[in-house]
C-alpha cells in the first residue's frame, strides 16, 4: 500500500513538473494553458499552506504557554498579537487605517530595527573574521571590504583629493572586475546546482513530498 | 520553441544517467568540504550529548524561483534527520513559508518511518517560525535558547536576514553551518559563520551525505556542463578578440 501511494505521489510530481517545465520551452497553446492552470493551483495550495503554517505556529506557542516553558510570556504575547491583528484585519480589511497604523508603527519599525542590528552584527563579524580566522581567504575578504568601504563613502578630510580618487578607482576595479567576475562564476554554479536539484525531483530521486 | 534550452536540459539528464551507469567502474571522487566533514562530527556529538539539531530551510517559498535552495536543504534535512532518529531530542526544521514547513514535516515523517522510530516524530518538529523574513529571524534566538540547540544549520534561501540568523547561532555557542543561493547573502554568511557553504556547495549536500547515486551523478554532471560552458566562454572570447564574431 505504501509503495502504491509512493508511486502515485512520484508520478503526479513528475507529470506536473514535466508539464510546467515544457511550458517554458514549447510554444504549444495546450502546454501553456496547462502550465498556467497548474501554476494557479500551486498559488492556491501555497496560500492554504500558509494558513496551515500559521496554525502550526499557533500550536507551537500554545503548547509553550500551556506547559509553562521558559519564555512562555513571549508566546502568550505572540498569540494575543496574532489574534488581535487577525480580528482587526477580518473586521476592517487590510487597507483600513487601523491596519496601516499597525503595519507602519509596529511591524515596520521592529523589522527596520532588526535590519539596523544586522549592520552592527556584520561589523563585529568582520572583526571576528580577521581576529580568529587567519587564512588567505579571510585576509583577502578583510582587505577587500576595507578598500571598498573607504573607496565608496565620502571623506571627512581630503574629500575630492587625489588619494580619494585613486581609492575610488581601486574600488571600481575591485567591484567591476574581480567581484563581478566572481559573482558571475558563483551564479553559474548556483544555476547548475538549481537545475540538478530540480531534475532530481523530476526523476524522483529527491522526494520532498515524502515516500 | 526554445530548442537550445530543451537540448541543454536533455544533455543534463543524459549525462546524469550516464554518470549513474558508470559509477562502479569510475567512482566519483569529490574534494573535501570542511563544512560537511565537521557537520557529521557535530551531529554525532549533539546526539550523544542529548542536544538538539536545528535545520533552517530559509525564508523562500515553494513556488518562487528561490525554491531550489530550500529543496537542497530538504535533502540535507533528510540525511541529518536520519542520523538523529535515536536522539532524545528530535531535530527541528523551520521555514518562513507554510508550504515549506509542510514539506519539512513530510520529510521528517518519512525519515522516522524508515527508521521505525515513528514515536519520535512530532508534527511541530517541522514548523513555520514567521511569514516574513525578519519575523522568521526574530524567533530564532528564542528557538535556539529554549530548545537547547547545539547544531544550527542554515540551508535554504536567505536574504540579508540569513547573516543575523547565523550570528544568533554563534552567540549561542552552537556549531553553525550556512549556505544559500543568493550571492550577496553568501558574502554575509562568510563573515558570520564558521562553516559557510560557498557557491553551489549547498546543492552538493546530498552527494557528500551519500544520499544516492543520482546525487553524486548530478554533481559530476554539473562539473561536466561547467567545463563545457568555460570552454565556450574561452572560445567566444578568442573569436571576439580576433574579430571573427561581432
Amino acid at each position: 500500500m505504501k509503495i502504491g501511494a509512493y508511486l502515485i505521489w512520484a508520478a503526479t510530481a513528475i507529470g506536473v513538473g514535466v508539464v510546467v517545465l515544457l511550458g517554458y520551452f514549447l510554444d504549444s497553446q495546450l502546454v501553456l494553458s496547462l502550465r498556467l492552470a497548474l501554476m494557479r493551483w500551486a498559488v492556491l495550495i501555497a496560500a492554504a499552506a500558509l494558513l496551515l503554517g500559521l496554525w502550526n505556529l499557533l500550536s507551537v506557542h500554545w503548547s509553550k504557554v500551556s506547559e509553562q516553558y521558559p519564555g512562555w510570556p513571549y508566546s502568550a504575547l505572540l498569540i494575543l498579537a496574532f489574534l488581535v491583528t487577525l480580528s482587526l484585519g477580518l473586521m476592517f480589511g487590510p487597507d483600513n487605517a487601523v491596519m496601516v497604523v499597525i503595519f507602519d508603527y509596529i511591524q515596520l519599525p521592529i523589522e527596520t530595527s532588526l535590519m539596523a542590528l544586522l549592520a552592527v552584527s556584520l561589523v563585529v563579524a568582520g572583526y571576528r573574521v580577521v581576529a580568529s580566522r587567519r587564512d588567505v581567504s579571510s585576509l583577502v575578504f578583510a582587505v577587500t571590504a576595507f578598500l571598498i568601504l573607504i573607496g565608496t563613502g565620502p571623506w571627512l578630510i581630503g574629500n575630492g583629493g587625489s588619494l580619494q580618487i585613486l581609492l575610488g578607482e581601486i574600488r571600481n576595479w575591485l567591484a567591476q572586475v574581480w567581484a563581478a567576475g566572481g559573482a558571475r562564476g558563483i551564479l553559474l554554479g548556483v544555476a547548475l546546482g538549481s537545475i540538478a536539484t530540480g531534475l532530481r525531483v523530476l526523476l524522483a530521486a529527491d522526494r520532498p513530498y515524502g515516500g | 520553441m526554445n530548442i537550445l534550452g530543451l537540448a541543454v536540459l536533455g544533455l543534463f539528464v543524459l549525462l546524469m544517467l550516464f554518470f549513474v551507469s558508470i559509477r562502479t567502474r569510475w567512482p566519483a571522487a569529490f574534494r573535501p568540504i570542511k563544512a560537511y566533514q565537521e557537520l557529521n562530527t557535530a551531529v554525532e556529538r549533539a546526539v550523544e550529548a542529548g542536544e538538539r539539531v536545528h535545520l533552517s530551510l530559509g525564508t523562500g517559498s515553494v513556488i518562487g524561483s528561490d525554491s531550489a535552495a530550500a529543496f537542497a536543504g530538504l535533502s540535507l534535512l533528510s540525511q541529518v534527520a536520519s542520523a538523529t532518529t535515536t536522539s532524545d531530542k528530535p531535530i527541528v526544521a523551520t521555514a518562513g513559508d507554510g508550504a515549506m514547513a509542510m514539506l519539512a514535516q513530510d520529510t521528517l515523517r518519512s525519515v522516522y518511518a524508515e527508521a521505525n522510530a515513528e514515536e519520535h516524530f512530532k508534527a511541530i518538529s517541522g514548523r513555520m517560525l514567521g511569514p516574513t523574513p525578519f519575523s522568521y529571524t526574530a524567533e530564532i534566538p528564542n528557538l535556539l535558547d529554549n530548545e537547547e540547540v547545539s547544531v544550527h544549520v542554515l540551508a535554504g534561501s536567505f536574504g540579508a536576514e540569513g547573516a543575523l540568523a547565523a550570528d544568533f547561532g554563534r552567540r549561542q555557542g552552537a556549531f553553525v553551518l550556512a549556505g544559500t543561493e543568493d550571492v550577496q547573502s553568501q558574502a554575509l554568511l562568510f563573515a558570520t559563520t564558521d562553516y559557510p557553504l560557498v557557491g553551489e556547495e549547498l546543492f552538493a549536500a546530498g552527494a557528500y551525505a551519500d544520499a544516492g547515486p543520482l546525487h553524486a551523478a548530478s554533481l559530476r554532471t554539473q562539473d561536466a556542463i561547467r567545463l563545457m560552458i568555460i570552454l565556450l566562454i574561452i572560445v567566444g572570447t578568442v573569436l571576439k578578440t580576433l574579430g571573427v564574431i561581432s
